[in-house]
């Protein structure tokens, strides 16, 4: 893992020096929060809308630098040879998934602070009632959706095909899953639906612990295994 | 000391054989040269013998080491400056010199070497706003950066202007004065007379001759390395 710190350093400020991600990450969720809650009425439940919001929005960030931005980063540098230069050193394949891994979702933590902060200062959101399970959910979400970025980015040859792909993984999901719209107020068909992407267990297990409900082992469960899988492949299948 | 055996080498694409029996030898703390026609195979020997492709047959040998089976080990102990690579468009010289050294056990001095090649005026300057001659000496200091033994170096000076072209071997010399072996591929006749110990001349694949300038000149009854070339690739313009 030589050189990683480096790498990560590196690789999130080039991620912050390109507009478009600065701006579909960090600026983009935090106006459609605006939005959401200029009008907001409490959810079905008597949730507030900005308790459902702030987590909702946080794996809109996730998936948006996991699966949009990452491959694209990761198959642009293969298409331009950045790669092939890196490989003609000793780094390891491993180390530069893991540290790209790591700056997006670096930049995925920053969206999501902004989000909180947004939401504390101007919509009243309640403070998670269990931190450490919103952690725990972050983390796994961060790990299962950004192992199945790291295996788009592994395998795709150029980055426009690489953006494609992620925004029809990426978009569907978000909408389903229930990343945007708040599950509470969506019919049966499409809960059923959402809930065989891999964002579902993500949207559940945060909220759950934002609302200090329990949460469920099997969704920890899912996205560990998605990590484990769809990153396993991701690093035999990786092509310089 | 040998510190590249290359024997009877072979590689082919999809297209047919690219390299198809190269043996050569390179000593210690020598430049050694690689000419030929354009499709001639030299890219592939060089980077079969850095470990960035495998080869189909024969046997290769860098500082007593396997390319393929020993590829980490090799890549700690040889620089690569790649005739087809890029950085990322927004990273800085000082950044990809300081991150490239974080890859190697015992790295040079990033910053030492920034000032050596001249780019610490450049230092903030994104990749992709860099010209041609400048971006080619980033790739040189970032082929040194691991403090190699060995450096390949693939056109290093195409697309230079002469003035350029003319620090760049000051340079490669002075790598040459401190002991690193240098593999250089160049199509300019007068820039591997100028600087190389030995070259030998690849053309479909095949060594079709070795030696130190004078040797070649003399072989292909010339007066220069450059008619020499010509006479000895049997390619002549028009
Ligand atoms: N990745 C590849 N896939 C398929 N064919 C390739 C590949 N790389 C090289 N070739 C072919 O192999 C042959 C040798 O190519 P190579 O790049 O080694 O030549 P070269 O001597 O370096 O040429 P140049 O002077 O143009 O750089 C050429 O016919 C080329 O088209
Ligand atoms: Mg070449």
């Amino acid at each position: 893992m030589k050189g990683i710190t480096q790498v990560i350093a590196v690789e999130l400020k080039l991620i912050i020096r390109d507009p478009m991600s600065g701006f579909f990450a960090l600026a983009f969720p935090a106006i459609m929060m605006w939005v959401k809650l200029r009008t907001g009425k409490p959810l079905p439940g008597g949730l507030p809308v900005v308790d459902a919001t702030v987590p909702m929005l946080s794996i809109f960030v996730i998936g948006l630098a996991g699966l949009v931005v990452l491959p694209a980063t990761l198959a642009q540098y293969r298409e331009r040879r950045v790669l092939k230069r890196l490989r003609a050193t000793p780094a390891s394949p491993a180390m530069l998934f893991g540290a790209q891994w790591a700056a997006h979702m670096l930049l995925a933590a920053l969206g999501t602070v902004l989000l909180i902060i947004i939401g504390l200062a101007a919509f009243g959101l309640s403070a998670p009632a269990n931190a450490a399970g919103v952690l725990l959910a972050w983390i796994l979400g961060a790990l299962s959706l950004g192992a199945i970025g790291l295996l788009i980015g592994a395998l795709v040859p150029t980055g426009r095909t690489a953006t494609v792909i992620g925004l029809s993984v990426f978009f569907p999901m978000v909408f389903v899953s229930g990343a945007m719209i708040p599950r509470e107020t969506t019919s049966g068909a499409m809960r059923a639906i959402g809930d065989l992407t891999p964002m579902a267990p993500v949207v559940e297990a945060i909220r759950a612990a934002w609302e200090g409900n329990a949460i469920s082992p099997v969704t920890l469960g899912v996205m560990v295994a998605m990590f484990i899988i769809a990153g396993g492949v991701a690093v035999k299948a990786f092509r310089w | 000391m040998t510190v590249i055996e290359i024997d009877g080498l072979t590689k082919s694409y999809k297209a047919g054989k690219a390299v198809d029996g190269v043996s050569v030898r390179v000593e210690r703390g020598e430049i050694f040269g690689i000419a030929g026609p354009n499709g001639a195979g030299k890219t592939t020997v060089v980077e079969c013998a850095s470990g960035l492709r495998r080869r189909d047959g024969g046997t290769l040998r860098v500082l007593g080491l396997d390319p393929e089976g020993d590829r980490r080990e090799l890549l700690q102990r040889i620089g690569v400056q790649l005739q087809e690579a890029a950085l990322p468009d927004a990273i800085k010289v000082g950044e990809a010199l300081r991150m490239y050294a974080s890859f190697y056990d015992k790295p040079a001095d990033w910053r030492k070497l920034m000032e050596e090649w001249g780019l610490t005026d450049k230092r903030r300057a994104r990749f992709a706003s860099l010209s041609g001659g400048w971006k080619q000496r980033l790739f040189i200091a970032l082929a040194l950066v691991g403090n190699p033994e060995v450096v390949f170096l693939d056109e290093l000076t195409t697309g230079l202007d002469p003035a350029a072209r003319r620090m760049t071997w000051e340079l490669i010399r002075d790598m040459r004065d401190r002991g690193i072996t240098v593999v250089l591929v160049t199509h300019f006749m007068d820039e591997a007379e100028a600087l190389c110990d030995r070259i030998a001349i690849i053309d479909q694949g095949r060594v079709i001759a070795e030696g130190s300038p004078r040797e070649l000149i003399a072989k292909g009854r010339s007066a220069s390395l450059d008619d020499a070339y010509f006479a000895l690739t049997g390619r002549e313009l028009g």
